[in-house]
């Protein structure tokens, strides 16, 4: 291999990177020429470190493996900041999503609130549970005390649906 | 009996790469009427015409084929190269096994050579019918219409005029000089931009042989390469221009104040004004939808101008005038526009009074600008202690244009030296750039130079602009060169703003018949081989209207269109292709479908007395006809053909092309 990460000795893996660029439906979505746009307004780099522009060369150079078995593509908050104002219509949205999909078709490990949130939908059919909020008075509320109807749970139909969704490999 | 010569050319491995030219050569030996085959590594080389001609003497050949690259490329050059030898140049045909067989399939060389087999039978089919034609001379004008008076125009007008030739220089606003005239100094030399432009515009007015029509447009184009008839429309200025001396009492006095345009809208002027310190002609003007009297029509109204006018100047009866003249030629030099930042929404520009864009710091920086060449916020008036540079506002962007702008980051790192040098050391200036391109000649010096004074770049733009309540702005920005994300705060943003196809070009193409390129600017007829005219003959280009441009390559493009039309118009006439429309007066049934389809008003009807009624005819105006064959597809009853390509020299290449096909599926 003509290239080598000195860090890790790592070598770029171009049958990974095929698998994501298909999942891209070709090059347009990693068409980037570096003007770190993304990076300059990514709403995850502050507190994670997530370097979008950084993940979209990394592919680029088939470094894909590290990316999908990293824990830095599960913090992107999918703003999609970086899509709406890449000058290149690049997306490294995304190319996190594609990595995110070939990491749980690898068995990688996914992390824990991911998981909870796909049990949540399942069981409730809502990404977020119904839960009790504090007003601007201070007043602990529910939906029940605001008059709103209950949630109901989803019907077994929906579950049927969705297991099958996630069983399909994209 | 017809005695036909096939000639197979490599075209170095470009043919004989992927098509197998001894096979190919080796059959045309067996079709009939070949007399000679031959295959040669450049047929266009001395060598290879040579061996045509000598062929054409010794076997008394009375068709060519020739099986090479594009007719586009090589066929004048064959057909100059047969000419010489006293066969009719028109009985020479061009097989194009380059682009339409070698280069379309590469991977695929024996189904290529079959390819390049069946066109060489198509071409010597067709040969057999080819006939004789004529060029025929017509006379030309000598003279040339200039469209816009920015440099580009400007230097085109001079060069045509000391040439000898008349010259028509039509700009839409009331003064020449263009956006050249608005900047303040001049990359990479920093020489002022008004101390190299004003002679010229001078110069311009001054010439004997150019007549100069500001405040007017071109509304019709008329006529052929050689003999375009133009109507101009003069709009009124309201001023008398033999009158008025340029004293400016009236634009004091005038009480409706309107905004600047020369100063980017950044300062008012009245509505009868003169157009900016250095306008050529120094003549006010009065905009007639804003100047009180014209604009509710009455007599009575206002009319302090022309109180305070003591060359009595002031004319409001004036009325619009059109202007007809006949040409040779046209050099359209319409210029560009500066991308309006406001469409990238992230970045301020509109919303934040400190986001500016770069012709409005050209402005700023300018001594007639509105701070008299201080460069401070026009909203606080304070000087700036940091100001930022963002490079590739609207272009290298697919949401907006695509193209790089070429000259925005020269134009950047003159105004961050400008900046350095006004402000001195009191003031942080940081350029935030994707690429940095200083291709031209001194430009990287430049670029090398703004970093010695202590202009910091930092690679990488930012995603959006905040300000806060102060005014002041701020934006975090990721630099690649230390991998930091960076605060910044800036007194002021200046968006590298790129040029973009000027809003009139819709209107000046199809005036002109000039086609666009996909990025908008008008489209030269061969990026590289004929980089300054369009593809309409006598039809010239010239300047940022056919792609954005510094004022280096503006000039010498509007020299290089000048001498194309000085090179089509000096010798008092043209040849004519005689590729032309003919019409078969007795099948013409004079339904004036053919007058209604051609896209170059090449048909005239005209009325014959019949027996019963009068009876209409079609007519080819054949200086107009470009021979692109429209009325004779059209033509109902077969009474219109084009030369060389009638009905029966299409139908044998069809013919020839069916001959050897195998027939496919069925049972």
């Amino acid at each position: 291999m003509s290239l080598t990460d000195l860090m890790t000795m790592a070598t770029p893996n171009l049958g990974s990177r095929e698998k994501i660029l298909a999942r891209l439906c070709g090059r347009d979505l990693v068409n980037c020429f570096q003007c770190i746009k993304c990076t300059s307004g990514c709403t995850a780099l502050k507190l994670l470190e997530l370097k979008p522009h950084e993940i979209v060369k990394l592919v680029n150079l088939g470094f894909v493996d590290e990316l999908a078995s990293s824990d830095i593509i599960w913090t992107c908050a999918t703003c999609l900041k970086c899509v709406q104002r890449c000058p290149q219509k690049a997306s490294p949205y995304h190319v996190i999503v594609a990595l995110r999909n070939l990491a749980v078709e690898r068995e990688a490990k996914v992390p824990e609130g991911y998981l909870k949130a796909v049990s949540q939908i399942l069981e409730t059919g809502l990404a977020e549970p119904c839960r009790k909020i504090v007003t601007r008075k201070m007043e602990t509320v529910d939906r029940e005390c605001l008059g709103l109807p209950k949630v109901c749970n989803p019907k077994e139909s929906f579950q049927a649906v969705f297991m099958k969704a996630m069983e399909e490999k994209p | 009996m017809t005695k036909i010569g096939v000639y197979v050319c490599h075209c170095g491995l470009n043919i004989a790469g992927t098509v197998d030219v001894e096979n190919v050569t080796e059959y045309a030996k067996g079709l009939p009427d070949v007399t000679v085959a031959r295959h040669y590594t450049y047929m266009c080389s001395e060598p290879g015409q040579r061996m045509i001609q000598d062929d054409i003497k010794s076997h008394k050949l009375d068709r060519i084929v020739i099986a090479t690259c594009s007719p586009r490329m090589h066929e004048e050059t064959f057909r100059r190269a047969v000419a010489e030898t006293g066969l009719n140049p028109y009985l020479v045909e061009i097989v194009n096994l380059r682009e339409h067989v070698s280069w379309a399939h590469t991977h695929e060389p024996e189904k290529a050579t079959e390819k390049a087999k069946d066109l060489v039978r198509m071409g010597v089919a067709r040969a057999r019918l080819l006939e004789p034609l004529e060029k025929r001379k017509v006379r030309v004008e000598k003279s040339v219409l200039v469209v816009g008076g920015g440099i580009a125009g400007m230097q085109a007008s001079l060069d045509l005029a000391n040439a000898g030739f008349k010259v028509y220089l039509v700009e839409k606003s009331p003064s020449i000089g263009g956006r050249m005239a608005q900047l303040d100094k001049t990359f990479p030399t920093l020489d002022c931009s008004a101390c190299i432009l004003t002679p010229k515009m001078v110069d311009v007015a001054k010439h004997r042989n150019i007549t100069l029509l500001t405040n007017a447009e071109v509304t019709d184009v008329k006529g052929f390469v050689g003999n375009y008839e133009v109507s101009i429309l003069k709009k009124p200025r309201y001023v008398d221009a033999k009158k008025c001396v340029g004293c400016e009492l009236c634009t004091k006095a005038c009480p409706v104040k309107i905004p600047d345009k020369f100063n980017e809208n950044l300062t008012e002027k009245r509505a009868i004004y003169i157009y900016s310190a250095h306008a050529v002609p120094k003549i006010a003007v009065i905009d007639p939808d804003r100047c009180l009297r014209l604009k509710m029509k009455k007599g009575s109204v206002c009319g302090k101008c022309q109180e305070v006018c003591e060359a009595k100047a002031i004319a409001f009866e004036q009325e619009p005038e059109t202007i007809r003249v006949k040409v040779g030629g046209v050099v359209v030099a319409v210029g560009s526009e500066v991308f309006d930042a406001s469409r990238m929404a992230e970045l301020g520009y509109g919303r934040f009074k400190n986001v500016i864009s770069n012709i409005e710091f050209e402005r700023i920086s300018d001594a007639s600008g509105p701070t008299g060449g201080k460069i401070r916020s026009l909203y606080s008036g304070k000087v700036p202690k940091s100001i930022v540079f963002v490079q590739c506002v609207g272009s290298r962007d697919k949401r907006f244009h695509a193209y790089c702008c070429r000259v925005g980051c020269m134009v950047t790192l003159k105004q961050a030296i400008l900046a350095r040098e006004k402000i001195l050391e009191d003031v942080r200036i940081y350029v935030c750039y994707i690429d940095l391109r200083a291709f031209g000649k001194g430009y990287d010096e430049f670029y090398s130079r703004a970093r010695d004074m202590d202009i910091d770049f930092v690679a990488g733009v930012p995603s959006e602009i905040h300000c806060s309540p102060n005014g002041s702005l701020y934006f975090d920005v990721y630099d690649k060169g230390t991998s930091k994300l960076l605060e910044m705060h800036a007194d002021m943003v200046v968006l590298g703003t790129g040029l973009v196809p000027n809003a009139d070009l819709e209107r000046i193409s199809s005036l002109f018949h000039a086609s666009r390129s996909a990025d908008g600017f008008l489209l030269e007829a061969h990026p590289k081989l004929r980089p300054l005219e369009s593809a309409v003959a006598g039809i010239f280009l010239a300047g940022a209207c056919q792609g954005p441009k510094d004022i280096p390559d503006t000039v010498a493009q509007a020299s290089g269109a000048a001498a194309k039309a000085i090179d089509l118009l000096s010798s008092g006439e043209i040849e004519l292709e005689p590729l032309k429309a003919v019409v078969d007066k007795d099948l013409c049934s004079g339904c004036k479908i053919c007058e209604s389809i051609c896209p170059f008003i090449a048909i005239e009807m005209k009325t014959e007395p019949g027996k019963d009624k009068e009876k209409f005819r079609a007519e080819v105006i054949e200086a107009m006809c470009q021979g692109c064959g429209l009325c004779s597809s059209a033509c109902p009853t077969g009474a219109i053909k084009i030369q060389q390509f009638s009905n029966p020299q299409v139908l044998t290449q069809v013919q020839a092309a069916l001959a050897e096909a195998k027939p496919k599926g069925g049972k």
